[in-house]
């Protein structure tokens, strides 16, 4: 949904504004140091623009999340659940964002740019790379799942999701670059660095198929899981409000 | 005077009552944190000296960006202002003997004082987490110059997040675009994320002549004795001008914006 013009363009240019401006600081800190741990300023780079192409994703698809917590509040969510239509893609899938589209296409058109000058891959680290990121989407939706199903029980989702959305910002940089046990905790309680960090290093060689093998084995068990809690968190929905 | 000190209280008290959404809200302050300390220790795995700035250097820049970051942008006005606006809500403070700068001003600082003082707490678990080097500044005079220059910011922040939000009288539909655009510049150009002198000599004396360095970035390098003497003071004129000039700005756009404002909603 575009608001008015001039609000909308100032929205897109302000999200594309602040890509911009990170990966500037990155280019940029790149004179003052060699490399960063073991990774090359292109490859920094990399991991960052995919960090917002998967973010991006995610809030392309699943927006209407960000608006859930006043349908629990008001108990206007009896309105969707007498529809003859799963509720859960109501309001997962229920509320896309034009200017989220706009950014998806310039991202993309950006990180294809940016792999294919600087990083030459080879078909099969594309190949590798597009089936992570539809895994990092699935995780992705198991996110959102659980805090939706947490906003039935809680009647609190803004924070939930924010600190979400704070969580991933953290996978602007690789997740190796954390310590232990921060590290083990972001790549395997949260799968965070499995969704943002792994597809980077697939595409960049740095991924091994063991590895390759885990990352959807989390994808399938995150969206098992959160089915179930959804399916749970419905039978705990007392119709407040209404 | 009475009438904000109650506003005040009030206030301090309310955030009390939120008690889950104000700890949520600390937390994403440490989480945002944790990124940057993270990626300049990645740089400083393979680098002594970077920019200049020594790992102990960075490492205290980053653990006072969180504790200045309580006190300068920290800001329920930020949240409000533009729904009130929009929603005609406005109205019912104009009705009321009270000035609506000066209340939203009155109720970020109680807000403020409020995270300053969670992030003393989160500053100090993250110092025995991390054990990091810290340098503290050896003369008081930097301590107090840092006080003041803190001050300032908190009040230019103030006036530049309202007038944003004073874009809502012109476009009361949709209330965040502009403001949108300020939060990322400050983000990166305020100093958050890396100190301001690392960038070429001509970018930083550029961004000088912008509100943004004196947010963050000047505060805390003259915490850390970067600016001193003749420098110093310079400075902190430069911020006070600032502040007069922010000042004078959303005066006059509150002004305008009341002309144009027409309770839709109401």
């Amino acid at each position: 949904m575009l608001g008015s013009g001039g609000a909308a363009v100032m929205l897109l240019s302000g999200k594309i504004l602040r890509v911009l401006l990170f990966m500037v600081f990155l280019a940029f800190l790149f004179q003052g140091a060699k490399s960063l741990a073991t990774y090359s300023r292109e490859q920094i780079i990399f991991f960052y623009l995919s960090y917002n192409l998967i973010d991006t994703l995610a809030q392309l698809f699943f927006r209407e999340v960000y608006r859930f917590r006043s349908l629990v509040v008001s108990g206007n969510f009896d309105l969707i659940l007498f529809k003859p239509m799963s509720p859960l893609i109501r309001v997962l899938l229920g509320g896309a964002d034009l200017l989220d589209l706009i950014m998806l296409f310039l991202l993309t058109a950006l990180t294809t740019a940016f792999a294919w000058q600087n990083l030459h891959p080879t078909f099969m680290d594309i190949l590798l790379y597009v089936i992570l990121l539809a895994n990092s989407l699935a995780i992705a939706a198991a996110f959102h799942i659980f805090v939706l199903g947490l906003g039935i029980i809680t009647t609190s989702v803004d924070h939930l999701i924010m600190i979400y959305r704070d969580l991933t910002s953290m996978m602007r940089i690789p997740v190796d670059l954390y310590v232990q046990p921060l590290r083990f905790l972001l790549t395997f309680v949260l799968p965070l660095g499995i969704m943002i960090t792994f597809p980077s290093q697939a595409f960049l060689g740095l991924l091994s198929w063991q590895g390759v093998t885990v990352s959807l084995l989390f994808g399938i068990i995150a969206i098992f899981l959160s089915l179930r809690f959804w399916k749970f968190a419905l039978t705990k929905y007392s119709s407040a409000s209404s | 005077m009475r009438k904000y000190l109650t506003v005040f209280q009030i206030s301090w008290q309310n955030e009390f009552v939120y008690r889950l959404n104000f700890v949520l809200l600390r937390l994403r302050n440490v989480i945002r944190l944790l990124m940057t300390y993270f990626l300049w220790q990645g740089v400083f795995l393979t680098n002594q000296t970077v920019f200049g700035y020594n790992q102990s250097q960075i490492t205290t820049y980053i653990f006072l960006v969180l504790a200045v970051q309580a006190l300068v942008l920290s800001a329920p006005s930020s949240d409000n202002i533009g729904s009130e606006i929009g929603s005609g809500d406005l109205s019912n403070y104009l009705v009321k003997p009270l000035g609506y700068l000066k209340y939203w001003f009155t109720r970020d600082v109680a807000s403020k004082l409020l995270n300053l003082l969670f992030a003393v707490f989160e500053v100090a678990i993250l110092f025995f987490l991390f054990r990091p080097v810290i340098t503290f500044p050896a003369s008081p005079l930097a301590v107090i110059a840092f006080l003041v220059s803190a001050i300032l910011a908190m009040i230019l922040y103030y006036f530049l997040s309202v007038s944003a939000r004073f874009v809502a009288f012109w476009t009361p539909e949709n209330t965040w675009g502009l403001a949108f655009v300020i939060i990322v510049i400050m983000e990166t150009l305020g100093g958050s994320i890396f100190p301001l002198d690392v960038l070429p000599q001509p970018v930083y004396q550029l961004l000088q002549l912008t509100p943004f360095p004196y947010l963050i970035y000047l505060p805390i390098a003259i915490f850390s004795e970067k600016i001193v003497g003749l420098e110093l003071v310079w400075i902190l004129l430069q911020s006070s001008l600032w502040v007069i000039i922010m000042y004078l700005l959303t005066k006059f756009i509150w002004k305008k914006g009341l002309v144009v404002y027409q309770a839709s909603g109401r």
